[in-house]
């Protein structure tokens, strides 16, 4: 954003600005009402254990619990930018491991399942996203240009594919592509089917997002490509794309961290990737809980990896471009 | 001359191939020597995943016997209970050994060449519950699997098509049916509390067990609501298939190696007729 480098006082170090907030955030503690929670637990020394509570204990818990936060917010406002990200990420993954301690998971029978989930679950749903990714961006492209030609027949095709794979559900494209094939004579299988109806969804959404990117260009590139001689293809190859793909890569790598999620609605079809097993591997032992977790929290490592690399490969154009 | 019986006989193959989506199950099992099993992965103690991480249960077992009867190898896939129950599966896989019992709407898709053992449905509820019998269930909320034959028990619309199921009638109108895409996720509700967001569940007895074994607070509320004969499935038209398997079941029948598996999954035998007890 924008920095400017007029000064002005901390909104947090006026008093009455700290007074509304901490009322707004004692209502809004005290409607949730966590004396009703299992934190409440930790107060039982003042307000006597639950459930045995009341509204004294309602005050109490919820005055707590404002007060503290309110303190934490005032209190950050004294230290650096950098300093107070740092503090505020080890605190909100310090809340939600707690928050995942709550459940009572068992780290055992989560260590014994482990190695599977990774070797089959992850290999899977990385397998699946990857070859996805790659015919969704092939599908997009052609899309986008069709989509942008004066051929009625290239644009009416796009427009209406585009249409259809953006309007329905990925759930029901999975379904109708599993199902609805056969009925026509093409009998595949259920990996085969996942990937069909994950290109196809998001080559839609790509598509929209190549042609943004196309139209990204200035109209005097095309002119001078033209100026220079050169047909559609070289124009595109040479001048186009080069210079919007540093305009499609964020949104791109959006797209493909969505669809890595998105692959777990193709547990349907009982492919066992990520999902499948999270809700299959406890169901001898009834842990169900405890394979959810370590589902979520393996898709989140996933993502922040892809998030990693995609900061990377924009640095890379960036530095390209300049 | 023959040139043209020649063209009319290829002429007909490629019909008669082009037809036989349902047709010689048997021949592509033998040919490829592995016979693909359907079943549910999340349904112990008859299918689940064991802790090497392979299927296991006593409907994996059953289905391995098949295979090794016919003499071929096995080989598991998990579709959705109601991809598996639509029936015209295209040949990708071969079989149902997954619980099926063979209803009347079923039947129209698919064939039951045999029963192979029988299964008792009972009401579960929580511990807390003040409920304890049947008719006490009336107006409740219960959970049961989507499409399966406990739902249709609650809906009124469950017809067996086999001949020896012995009668039953509606004894619950529950006040709500909450269909579950898979019965864990139902017994995981019920777990929660009395009337937190079930009051009761309809399920298979031996499953129930199962999850009073793993220490579920679950109480098994009067005597089982009706029986259910429990069959192998194939998709419709393979009169062949249907009959080497119905040999194949019945031997096991026969030589107890059904009882045997069900003693050893169940703890009892519920592979001879219909147990009461």
């Amino acid at each position: 954003m924008f920095a400017d480098h007029a000064q002005s006082g901390k909104l947090l170090h006026r008093p009455r600005f700290l007074l509304l907030l901490f009322a707004a955030v004692f209502a809004a503690f005290f409607v949730v009402d966590f004396s009703q929670s299992r934190i409440a637990y930790l107060f039982a020394p003042v307000i006597g254990a639950p459930p045995a509570v009341g509204l004294h204990a309602r005050f109490v818990v919820n005055l707590t619990l404002a007060l503290l936060l309110c303190a934490n917010i005032f209190g950050l406002s004294f230290l650096r930018f950098r300093v107070q990200v740092l503090v505020v990420w080890v605190e909100l993954l310090v809340l939600s491991l707690g928050f995942f301690y709550l459940f009572d998971l068992s780290l055992a029978f989560m260590q014994r399942k482990i190695g599977f989930m990774v070797t089959q679950g992850v290999v899977t749903t990385l397998y699946l996203s990857a070859v996805s990714i790659a015919i969704a961006s092939v599908i997009a492209l052609i899309g986008a240009v069709a989509k942008l030609s004066s051929n009625g027949f290239a644009y009416s095709i796009a427009t209406f594919y585009i249409s259809i794979f953006r309007g329905l559900p990925l759930l029901v494209q999975v379904y109708l592509i599993y199902l609805g094939l056969p009925q026509l004579g093409f009998v595949i299988d259920a990996v085969p089917a996942g990937i069909v109806a994950l290109s196809l969804c998001y080559g839609a959404y790509m598509a929209e997002i190549f042609r943004a990117g196309i139209l990204g260009i200035p109209r005097g590139q095309w002119e001078g490509a033209r100026a220079l001689g050169f047909k559609f293809g070289l124009t595109m190859r040479l001048v186009i794309l080069p210079q919007s793909i540093p305009l499609i890569i964020p949104p791109t790598g959006n797209q493909f961290i969505a669809m890595l999620k998105d692959s777990s609605l193709v547990s349907v079809l009982g492919v066992w990737e990520i999902m499948f097993l999270a809700r299959t591997q406890g169901q001898a032992e009834f842990r169900h809980m405890e394979m959810l977790v370590m589902a979520a929290l393996i898709y989140w490592l996933l993502s922040i990896i892809l998030e990693a690399i995609q900061a990377r490969i924009e640095n890379h154009f960036r530095r390209v471009s300049n | 001359m023959k040139l043209q019986i020649k063209i009319c006989a290829a002429a007909l193959a490629f019909l008669l191939s082009a037809t036989a989506g349902a047709g010689p199950a048997l021949d592509r099992v033998m040919e490829r020597k592995v016979l693909t099993v359907a079943t549910d992965a999340n349904w112990p103690p008859q299918s689940f995943l064991n802790d090497e991480n392979e299927m296991d249960g006593f409907d994996v077992e059953v289905a391995k016997e098949i295979a090794r009867r016919l003499g071929v190898g096995v080989a598991f896939v998990t579709p959705l209970w109601d991809i598996i129950t639509s029936g015209h599966w295209q040949g990708r896989w071969d079989i149902s050994v997954g619980s099926m019992t063979p209803t009347r709407e079923r039947g129209r898709v698919l064939d039951f060449p045999a029963v192979y053992y029988y299964l008792l449905v009972n009401a579960a509820v929580h511990e807390d519950s003040a409920v304890t019998t049947i008719a006490g269930l009336n107006g409740k909320n219960i959970g049961v699997t989507t499409a399966s034959t406990h739902e249709l028990y609650l809906k009124k619309e469950l017809s067996i098509a086999s001949e020896d199921a012995p009668p039953f009638t509606y004894q619950v109108t529950p006040g709500k049916i909450s269909s579950y895409e898979r019965y864990a996720t139902a017994a995981d509700d019920l777990r929660l509390g009395d009337g937190v967001r079930l009051d009761a569940v309809l399920g298979a007895l031996p499953n129930i067990l199962k999850n009073i074994e793993a220490g579920y607070p679950f109480r098994v509320v009067g005597a089982p609501v009706f029986y259910e004969p429990i069959a192998i499935a194939i998709d419709k038209g393979d009169a062949e298939f249907k009959n080497r398997l119905r040999e194949i079941v019945l031997a096991m029948h026969e030589d107890g190696t059904l009882s045997r598996l069900s003693k050893k999954w169940f703890g009892k035998d519920y592979s001879r007729s219909y147990p009461v007890d």
